[in-house]
Parts: C-alpha cells; structure tokens; sequence
C-alpha cells in the first residue's frame, strides 16, 4: 500500500469515529442527538408542526380571497413537497440524477444509431408531428400549476419525456442534443440551491419560503414554491429524457 | 339547461353501451385484426361520448373534456394502427383466411415507401 492509501484508511477511521462520538447518546458533546426512546418529542420540529394553526390563528382560508397565508399554495401536498420538506425533494431529484448517470456511464454511447431498423408509417410520423407540440404544452400547464392542481414538476417532466420519447419512435434518425441537456439539468440542479441559500440568508433556515405569498389560488401565489417547481420540471425533464436517449440507442 | 343535462346523460349511457360492446367483442372476435376493430372503433366513440356527455352535465369542465376529446381521437387510432401493422409485419396470419390482401408488397400500386 502506498501513502495515500494509509492517508484515506486513516480519515476514514477519524470519520468513523467523529460520527460514532456524534451518535453516542451517553456523552454530551452538544449536538443533542438521544439514544432510541429517550428523545423528548416536544423537543422536536414534527410536534410544532402537528400542534400547529396556519398562522397561529384559527381563520378561514377562502379560494381566490386569502391573502398571504402561511404557504400560499392551493394544493398542499405541493407546499409539503417544494415548501416544507424541500430539502427532502432535493434528495430526491438527487436520486434521480444518480440514476441518469449511472445509466449514461454504463450505455451512454451517443454514436450508435436508434434500435430500430426503419422509420415508423407515414400515419405514425404525422400523428406524432402533431402531438409533440400539443404534449410538450401540457406537459409545461403541468409543470406551471403545480401549486394550483395537482400535479407539478415530477409528472410535468414525464409528460415532456414521453413527447420526446413519441419522436424516438416516430425517426429513426432522432438525436438528442446531451450537451444542452446537461446545461439544463446543471442550470435547474444549480437555481435550486442557490434558491436554498437565498433563503438561509434572508430567513435563516434553508429553501425557506422567501417571498411574498400573494391570494391563494391566483397563478402568481405561493412565493418560492412555483419556481422551485419550474425547476424541477426542467430537472426531471431533461434526466428522463437522457434516460430513454441512452435506452433507446444503447 | 335540463335539455343539456338530458342530452348529456343519454350521451354518456349510449357511450357506456358501445364500451360494453366493444369489451365483448375483445371476447367474441377470433384474431387480433378482428379484436382490434372493437378495442378500438367502439373504445373510441364510447370513451368520446361519455367524455362529450360529463361535459354537458357539467358545461364548466366542457373545454377540459373537449381536450381530452381530442386526444384520444388523436391517440387512439395510431395506437392500433401500430399495432396492426406491427402484427401483420411479423408475420401474424389471420383466423379467417380471406382473399383480399391489399396490404401485400406487390398489391400497392404507390412507390413512395412511406406508405408500406
């Protein structure tokens, strides 16, 4: 074994033992992580959440009239998703981006022509000429009104996967351009961030919603919580289009 | 607006009835040139009437249903043209063993290779 190898083997063993220090709930080293069953649960974020009012006040919210309520958004289960546990979400779109790489180092082989021998019929080539732009609209409505109905970045970015995956069909021909895909998915992935840290600057907690919530139910409401969606619909866009790119001409 | 809602719920029962004979053609028909007559001629004005029908019971939602109208008229028809093409590519004969074969090399007329 050379240097570096003792070097790595040695930050391991540090690491290992930092992180079993930081865990051990019988020493008190301030990090406040207890041992299994002796957390005190009104300690923890999840019960304010639980015992909490919108707004610490118990008034209707009203469709269209509300103004800045505390998420703003009109479907809840976007505000838990791009609001509340955003930073679950970027782990998320981090999986998914893990996913998409490993596939491109394994079949990402951007020479080889598509697995079919012959373009698709002539009734095939027009119909998808016309559905490719009527999916890629919907699969944008989706994406835009996430907040507002359900659905948003995730599904928004299938329905553009599945357009582009019509015209794999329809030409044999077909090439995605990886470079522009790859400034996408870095500019989404990036924004992101940058949209957490913007966050943890101004209200001190990260991907914090920062921005003035406006009338609920409205296209411009609920703050952050539209762009981070926008986000990632390009995201999951772009990934799952690379995905049936490198399946399809591996 | 009763004539409408009427209108509207005699759309969605005869949409019902030709889904119901279209599922029953998938049972009776004896290959799949005949099983896709009915999985997708009957399929599709079925699901279109009953789409059409919700639509006027419910004129807020008629452009929604008119979008999603016009899908399935765009969609569903290619689908089974693929896949009749597919089948018959492959080499799939049908049941019934019929005279009229305009689909075979030498019967069309028409160079441009697109339409084979």
């Amino acid at each position: 074994m050379r240097f570096r190898d003792y070097l790595s083997l040695f930050l391991v063993i540090i690491l290992g033992f930092i992180i079993f220090q930081a865990f051990d709930g019988t020493i008190d080293n301030g990090l406040n992580i207890k041992q299994f069953g002796e957390v005190n649960l009104s300690e923890r974020t999840s019960i304010h959440y639980i015992n909490k009012d919108v707004n610490n006040e118990s008034t209707q919210i009203i469709y269209n009239e509300s103004k800045n309520p505390e998420s703003g958004s009109a479907n809840y289960v976007t505000s838990i998703i791009a609001n509340y546990r955003a930073l679950d979400t970027l782990g998320e779109i981090t999986v998914l981006f893990i996913a998409a790489a490993g596939l491109a180092f394994v079949l990402g082989d951007h020479n080889k022509n598509n697995a079919f021998a012959s373009d698709a019929s002539f009734i095939v080539k027009i119909g998808v000429k016309i559905l490719f732009p009527l999916l890629f609209l919907l699969g944008i409505y989706i994406i835009i009104h996430g907040h507002l109905t359900p659905g948003g970045g995730f599904q928004g970015g299938a329905v553009i996967a599945t357009a582009i995956l019509l015209k794999f069909l329809a030409y044999k021909d077909y090439k995605l351009n990886h470079t522009g895909l790859t400034i996408l998915e870095s500019f989404a992935g990036i924004s992101f961030l940058i949209i957490g840290l913007i966050g943890l600057y101004t209200d001190g907690s990260f991907l914090t919603n920062f921005l003035a919530n406006g009338t609920i139910g409205t296209l411009f409401s609920a703050g952050v919580i539209p762009i981070i969606y926008i986000l990632i619909g390009i995201k999951v866009g772009a990934e799952l289009s690379g995905i049936i790119s490198n399946l399809i001409n591996a | 607006m009763i004539l409408l809602t009427t209108l509207g719920y005699i759309m969605i029962i005869l949409g019902s009835l030709f889904l119901l004979l279209g599922a029953l053609g998938i049972v009776r028909m004896p290959d799949l040139y005949n099983r896709i007559q009915a999985g997708t001629k009957a399929t599709t004005l079925g699901a279109l009437s009953s789409i059409i029908g919700v639509g006027l019971v419910n004129p807020n939602w008629f452009f929604k249903t008119l979008i999603i109208a016009i899908f399935i008229v765009l969609t569903n028809p290619i689908g089974s043209h693929s896949i009749a093409r597919s089948s018959y590519k492959s080499g799939l004969k049908p049941e019934l063993q019929s005279e009229i074969d305009e689909y075979k090399p030498e019967n069309i007329q028409d160079e441009r290779s697109d339409l084979r």
